[in-house]
């Protein structure tokens, strides 16, 4: 397997103060891979600059051999990168085809005069994007919302939504900004489910989260950042024996430290 | 030679007092900005109400300027606190074209009520001064002027002590700096709102009752500077008083310079044009963005 | 489909109005009404869906106004000729003024906005080489065709109503396309629209430029309406006017600021107040909806409808 997105030596910093100090790691095709840290180790910095709503200062991001580093954001998500965001993004006031149908629009080849004229490139688009919706919506189990705006979803349906969108396009990662924060146990491990089943179909996640346990049950790797350096990186395992990581979270190194890391929400 | 350097002098004494009158607008709407993030559309009939408490106070006591001025300026202020109360106190900051709507409405409903109950036939107001003035050679400027002006330097000195040396006036500061940290450490935001619109209210009353007496008084006096003031805080950067002021005393003095020597539509295009300039230059504004640094 | 077929009817029915009564007066009325149901359209488009508050439409409005007037008068030229200048010149200023505003903040494309508005009125009242300053350009000639004087209001009507139908025409067909979905998307969520591959700049120009043509166009119209163009042709009134219409409507709704705007242009003539209360009773109204109806008549009924999918889903 090779690596579908490679970063290098990240920096950026903000008035005098470093968020992220030299960050190198890469993420395998076909991977889930988890990044994990304390507040302030550089986590969202990180995915805001790979995914282009913030300039490095320093570094390089490699998304499958083409080089992303500094581009706008429509740019790397036209290039294969998508992403959610922490605090759930989606259209409130367009039903949930509509929100999955815009997700698409970007890739598909139809223009404003196919769409005039109804022609067969577009009704072909129409429906082939129709139809990877109507796959997603069956995977976060959202059927019954189709028509409905979806700013009268819960909280947690939300983020499903924001999930199925950014995988509509069929990218070559998606990268997600804490997607179970805030959300009720039975909900993440629906989440978690849905994300499994959908490597298992070979589609390629970077998961940034604050809930280890999350991270360690559904990630074959795991990379940890502390105060913008990567502190360790390796399997779930690894990590969780790794007493340098367990001194980031708590500032000790003792079974205690290792189970409160697991409950960390 | 010398009549020329007089005439440029009497168009930069001119200028200044423009500017200044200018000044105490835009301060009043960038402070508001500042504070709430929204654009004050009724920020002119502020300066009218002014205007015409000064109008009808005047004759009753007796043409005196100083408690005439107090009561126009007390009386704009307690407008400006009942705006913020009825209207704008449930404004969120997001809410940028919702509040430009709202106090474009007022706007309209004071204009036309003050011309249903007074007429838009322009008002000449008197005071004790009459049109007595100082004369400097062959430069002449009425005391009105001199006063008026007088008042808005002491004001904005009033501002400058308010914000950097009371705690209200440094909660808004750290409002306008940065709003997320400023409600992490208690500052109350209802307050702090209340507090800069009353004060920006007073300011505007303050040049429209400084104004009354140089100016004729109509309904639709406020308009005709609103617009500029809109402009200047955009020119000096939203949300920066020090920048807002530097930007109007500017404007007085190319204004009266250009009225001086070229048409009267250069002198009325002088200021958007040059906004336009600095939106392509500068989309930010002149000086930073943003929070109230002084100097 | 439904929308499509009784528009259509209504449309019609609107063709009738010079035959259903012989009062110059409410056909007069009808034009009006039809014209700036166009130009609150347009203006719907880019501040009701694209979330761009733009008081810019007054300068293009008036700019079309003087456009086919001068074309007219000027240049010789015939008023269709007029109307399509009108759209041209506003289409290329909305260009122009576009490109560096719209990369501003939503505050100063807002006042930037408002300033090409001023300038556009200081120009018609000054520029008197080019505008004919204060007095204006008096005694448009009615427009002809193949051989045809329009000139009876009656006659008039019919070229607003082909105009209007033709216009609004095109902006649903804008609005209800992907397009107008994409630009509905911006005016929600910017960021999310460019995490998903779409840069927004090119969809808010293109909203800015067809609005400002659109606009602009109506105004070509309604200077030959009126049969004199003059700086009053730039009066804020009308800004006011059309914004009333759509937030009334509802921003983002096309059929609500369509509906909107025939009522509220009718409506003042028929309740005869005085200038002044009219303009209060406005300012009253926008201040109001702005707390009770923020989204406007059409806003309301999606919430309530919005209510009862919420009820159904339990």
């Amino acid at each position: 397997m090779s690596a579908i997105l490679d970063v290098r030596d990240l920096r950026k910093a903000y008035a005098g103060v470093s968020a992220l100090d030299g960050i190198s790691f890469a993420v395998e095709a076909g991977s889930i891979t988890g990044l994990i840290g304390p507040n302030g180790s550089g986590k969202s910095t990180a995915i805001d600059c790979i995914s282009g709503f913030q300039k490095l200062d320093g570094g390089r991001v490699v998304l499958a051999d083409a080089d992303i580093t500094g581009r706008s954001p429509h740019l790397i998500a036209r290039a294969g990168l998508t992403r959610t965001f922490q605090t759930v993004r989606i259209y409130e006031r367009l039903s949930l085809r509509d929100n999955l149908a815009i997700a698409t629009q970007q890739f598909d080849p139809a223009t404003w005069i196919d769409e005039l004229l109804r022609t067969r490139r577009y009704r072909e688009a129409v429906a082939a994007g129709d139809s990877r919706a109507r796959e997603l919506v069956a995977l976060v189990g959202l059927e019954r919302y189709w028509d409905i705006e979806t700013g009268v979803l819960s909280y947690g349906q939300k983020k499903l939504v924001a999930l199925a969108a950014a995988l509509m396009p069929r990218p070559r990662i998606v990268v997600l900004d804490e997607p179970v924060a805030g959300v009720n146990p039975t909900r993440i491990r629906e989440i978690e489910a849905a994300l499994a089943s959908l490597n298992r179909a070979g589609e390629t996640f970077l998961i940034v989260e604050h809930n280890v346990e999350f991270i360690t049950s559904l990630c074959h790797r795991v990379i940890v950042l502390e105060e913008g350096r990567k502190l360790a990186e390796g399997t779930s395992a690894e990590i969780h024996a790794d007493s340098r990581v367990l001194e980031a979270y708590l500032g000790t190194t003792s079974e205690i430290a290792a189970a409160e890391m697991r409950a960390t929400a | 030679m010398n009549i020329d350097a007089l005439y440029l002098v009497q168009l930069t004494l001119n200028g200044l007092m423009l500017g200044l009158l200018y000044a105490l607008i835009a301060a009043g709407l960038s402070l508001i900005f500042g504070v709430m993030e929204i654009i004050n559309f009724a920020h002119g009939e502020l300066l009218m109400l002014g205007a015409y408490a000064m109008a009808f106070v005047l004759p009753v006591v007796g043409l005196l300027y100083w408690p005439a001025l107090v009561a126009a300026v007390v009386g704009v202020m307690l407008a400006g606190l009942l705006i913020y109360e009825v209207l704008l106190a449930q404004l969120k900051p997001e809410e940028f074209e919702r509040s430009i709507l709202i106090t474009l409405g007022l706007s309209i409903v004071l204009i036309h009520t003050m011309q249903l109950l007074f007429t838009a036939t322009p008002r000449l107001v008197d005071t004790q001064y009459g049109f007595d003035g100082i004369e400097i050679g062959s430069i002449r400027i009425t005391w009105t002027r001199v006063i008026g002006a007088g008042a808005a330097v002491g004001a904005f000195a009033g501002l400058y002590l308010v914000l950097h040396h009371t705690q209200f006036g440094r909660a808004m500061r750290a409002i306008a700096q940065n709003r997320e940290a400023a409600l992490m450490v208690g500052i109350r935001p209802r307050s702090v709102a209340r507090n800069a619109v009353t004060l920006a209210a007073g300011l505007c009353g303050l040049a429209g009752a400084a104004i009354s007496p140089i100016q004729l008084v109509t309904p639709y006096m406020g308009q005709f500077l609103i617009f500029k003031a809109f402009a200047l805080v955009i020119i000096g950067g939203l949300g920066n008083i020090p920048g807002a002021i530097v930007a109007a005393l500017v404007l007085g003095l190319i204004e009266s310079l250009i009225g001086g020597f070229f048409e009267i539509v250069w002198q009325e295009a002088a200021v958007f044009v040059i906004m336009i300039l600095v939106l392509f230059l500068r989309p930010d504004g002149l000086f930073k963005q943003g929070g109230m640094r002084v100097g | 489909m439904r929308q499509l077929a009784l528009a259509l009817v209504v449309a019609l029915a609107f063709a009738a109005l010079p035959l259903l009564t012989t009062s110059n007066y409410i056909v007069g009325v009808g034009v009006s009404a039809l014209i700036f149901t166009v130009a609150a359209a347009a203006l719907n488009l880019i501040y009701g869906y694209t979330g761009l508050l733009s008081f810019a439409q007054l300068g293009f409005w008036g700019v079309g106004g003087y456009a086919s007037a001068l074309t007219v008068v000027s240049f010789g030229g015939s008023f269709w000729w007029g109307v399509i200048w009108a759209a041209a010149i506003n289409a290329m200023l909305a260009i122009l003024i576009g490109f560096p505003m719209l990369r501003t903040s939503r505050h100063a494309f807002v006042i930037g906005s408002l300033t090409f508005a001023l300038l556009a009125t200081l120009v018609a009242r000054d520029w008197v080489d080019l505008t004919r300053g204060p007095l204006g350009i008096p005694n448009l000639p009615p427009p002809s065709a193949f051989g045809i004087a329009f000139d009876t209001t009656a006659k008039f009507y019919w070229i607003a109503w082909a105009f209007s139908v033709a216009m609004l025409a095109l902006l649903y067909a804008l609005c209800s396309s992907r397009i107008g979905r994409t630009l509905i998307a911006i005016r929600q969520n910017e960021d999310l629209v460019r995490a998903q591959g779409i840069s927004p700049t090119p969809y808010k120009l293109s909203a800015f430029t067809i609005s400002a043509a659109v606009t602009g166009a109506a105004g070509g119209v309604y200077s030959f309406h009126l049969g004199i163009i003059d700086p009053t042709f730039l009066d804020f009134y009308y800004m006011q006017t059309f914004l009333i219409i759509v937030i009334i409507g509802g921003t983002g709704s096309f059929w609500g600021v369509l509906a909107s705007g025939i009522v509220l242009s009718a409506l003042p003539e028929a309740l005869r107040f005085s200038a002044d209360f009219r303009m209060i009773i406005y300012g009253a109204i926008l201040v109001l909806a702005m707390f009770v109806m923020p989204g406007g008549v059409a806003g309301w009924f999606r919430d309530r409808a919005i209510a009862r999918q919420r009820e159904a889903l339990g």
